[in-house]
């Protein structure tokens, strides 16, 4: 039998199918959009025949993501924070430290040497720093967004962005455009500026963090200069796995695949 | 407007306060309480003083004057669903926005005409000082008399005389204000009462440690900051004895209770007003239970009723959130040992210094006796900034969080 896992986010809404051995067969990241049982639909049919797996061989399905709730076929639903947890230790044993970047949230989560959580903190109030944080900035900035990853390469650091509200930070953009301000030199103010907001998070539950593994999730580890920037406040590597927008749901088909054989009555004998 | 809103209340609660078994519910009870309060102070027929929570209210009721602290009418008003409107009322008079709303929606309610004019108030240096900035500002809108009490940090030195001395007159001061004097039988009476309430209360809390507890999450929410103002009458007794009482019956049930309750939680400061499913997500899903609330103590003696001043200033200055944040935090401590706590769940109010100033030494002080704490980021009166979703979350994944850890008690 297979194991889905969906995580229903703000923006994209990701799956993974897994098999009996707890082995990645497939993923897929598709737009959320405004209708996100379509979105859980698409995500469904491309994963199952990526895999060429039929729905009736699916035995469990976990959900997750802000809309986890939609999910009608779901056994549980189940938090992201745990979800991403549990997928990034699958892909990294080591991980002690999680940065979580999605389209509306920033997590930080500490884990314990086996893999629990201990203490999470999430973004409060806005979405500054965000994955709709960078998307508003690749608009100021006239760049697509997957542009953006990369595009601070050969910067000096000499631009400053200081304002995080992300109405206040777009004018700041546009204000350094008009003074000429060099594209890549925002563009490292921008991620700079995300990092130093991420590391706020993360030091509020692991102030003594500098020996710990730290690893990325989310869409926006796929933006390399956030990383970079991560890194360089840290003073460490981030582990970032290939599809880090997958990582939820990875989580999420793991915990489905625990709590199919958990609901499973136990053999009986027979004489 | 709102008379009419209490006494209909006040009806509705009347026919449904006892159960099928002829029980009198404790809960119902305490808002039945609460829609009277709220009709006396609307009725006109006694003076209303608008006070600082810390206030003497059982000096007060034994006086003849109807009072209450001013964010009783903030957290009313979160209830009803209409503090949003007057909390923009006090904005677009210059109120700052990152204020609190529990003030914010007082100001606004006053300069509306909503809130029923005071003979006097009584403000209080503590706990809260953008309380008494409220109270001031009121005393000018209203342009009636004001006068301060200075809450010492502690009883060390000369404080409860200090402040005694500081009640005696505040007594004067009513007298001169509404030509009611202080009558010594009737305040001897008062402090009986406070002191029967007092020690219904101590043996209601000692029931609600026990595990499982009797209380359910919504059962003392709001309780214990609340009960001061029913504090020196009968009902503030027969109020604290219903829910002695009601705790006990479900004591000697307690097999039939001992499923619902996986986690047990605490809840720091105040609860958050408006309505939402938090309370009953966290009760239903998940088995987690709000079994104390920071407030939810008796931290004061039992009031000598011939030296009842400064019986009732070492009272106002025993408040946990009075004086330095260690001893709020050796009192979080405290009440995590005896109910046995799991987790604690902070909302750090939007605009509340204790809320938020005190996060992060209370978050460490819990975390050492291995209690782990939720900080959510919530404006507890305007529900227009509550993000269901956002929130959800973060206790959702608390909640897992905790699955996962072994109780400190163990």
């Amino acid at each position: 039998m297979f194991y889905l896992g969906i995580d229903i986010g703000s923006l994209s809404c990701d799956a993974v199918l897994i098999d009996e051995d707890a082995r990645a067969l497939a993923g897929a990241v598709v737009p959320t959009g405004a209708r996100n049982r379509d979105a859980i639909r698409r995500a469904t049919d491309e994963v199952l025949r990526a895999a060429g797996v039929s729905r009736d061989q699916v035995a469990a399905v976990v959900s997750t993501g802000y809309g986890r709730d939609r999910v009608d076929e779901r056994l549980a639903a189940v938090t992201e924070i745990t979800c991403h947890a549990r997928g990034i230790r699958a892909l990294y044993p080591a991980t002690r430290i999680l940065i979580d970047i999605g389209g509306q949230d920033s997590k930080c989560m500490l884990l314990t040497n086996e893999g629990k959580i201990v203490n999470f903190a999430m973004n409060d109030k806005c979405a500054a720093g965000t994955g709709r944080f960078l998307e508003a900035m690749a608009r100021a900035l006239q760049v697509d967004i997957d542009e953006m990853s990369g595009l601070d390469a050969g910067a000096a650091g000499t631009v400053t962005i200081s304002s995080m509200c992300t109405v206040f930070a777009e004018s700041e953009v546009v204000s350094l455009i008009a003074e000429g301000a060099a594209v890549n030199e925002i563009v490292r103010g921008l991620n700079r500026a995300i990092a130093a907001r991420t590391v706020s998070l993360l030091k509020r539950i692991a102030p003594r963090h500098a020996e710990l593994p730290v690893a990325m999730s989310g869409g926006v580890a796929r933006n390399s200069g956030v990383v970079h920037a991560l890194g360089e406040s840290l003073g460490c590597q981030l582990l970032v796995p290939d599809s880090p927008d997958t990582v939820g749901a990875l989580g999420a088909a793991l915990i489905a695949r625990e709590r199919a054989h958990l609901s499973q009555p136990a053999p009986t004998s027979s004489r | 407007m709102l008379q009419q809103y209490f006494g209909e209340l006040e009806t509705g609660l009347l026919s449904a306060i006892r159960g099928s078994d002829g029980l009198v519910n404790p809960r119902k009870l305490y808002s039945l309480e609460v829609a009277r309060l709220g009709k006396r102070l609307c009725s006109g027929t006694s003076p209303v003083a608008w006070c600082g929570i810390t206030a003497p209210f059982d000096l007060l009721h034994s006086m003849g004057v109807t009072s209450s602290f001013v964010e009783f009418v903030g957290a009313l008003l979160a209830v009803t669903g209409v503090a949003g409107a007057f909390i923009d009322t006090a904005d677009q008079a210059g109120y700052s926005s990152d204020g609190c709303s529990y003030h914010r929606a007082v100001m606004g309610a006053a300069s509306q005409g909503l809130m029923p004019e005071p003979a006097f108030l009584v403000g209080a240096t503590n706990p809260c000082s953008g309380g008494l900035a409220a109270i001031e500002c009121l005393a000018r809108h209203y342009s009636r008399p004001l006068t301060v009490l200075h809450i010492p940090q502690d009883e060390s030195g000369g404080n409860v005389a200090y402040l005694a001395q500081q009640i005696r007159v505040l007594a004067g001061f009513v007298t001169a204000h509404t030509g009611l004097p202080l009558d010594r039988d009737r305040l001897r009476e008062a402090i009986e009462n406070t002191n029967r309430t007092r020690a219904a209360m101590c043996e209601m809390y000692a029931l609600a440690q026990r595990v499982p507890s009797p209380a359910t999450s919504k059962d003392l929410s709001n309780f214990g900051v609340v009960l001061p103002l029913f504090l020196g009458s009968e009902a503030a007794v027969e109020l604290a004895c219903a829910y002695r009482d009601e705790f006990a019956r479900r004591c000697a049930a307690s097999p039939t209770t001992k499923k619902r309750e996986t986690f047990r939680l605490m809840w720091i400061q105040n609860r958050i007003q408006f309505r939402q499913d938090l309370e009953k997500l966290l009760e239903n899903e998940y088995k987690a239970v709000i079994v104390v609330d920071e407030l939810n103590d008796v931290t004061w003696d039992e009031i000598d009723p011939e030296e009842p001043f400064e019986g009732l200033a070492r009272r106002s200055i025993s408040i946990p959130f009075n004086g330095t944040m260690e001893r709020r935090v050796e009192h979080l401590q405290k009440l995590a040992r005896e109910y046995r706590i799991d987790g604690a769940v902070s909302p750090c109010n939007w605009g509340c210094r204790q809320g938020t100033g005190a996060r992060g030494l209370i978050q460490a002080g819990l975390e050492e006796i291995g209690v782990p704490v939720l900080n959510l980021e919530v404006d507890c009166v305007d529900d227009r900034k509550y993000t269901e979703g956002q929130v959800r979350t973060r206790v959702e994944a608390f909640v897992e969080m905790l699955h996962g850890r072994s109780s400190p008690w163990n």
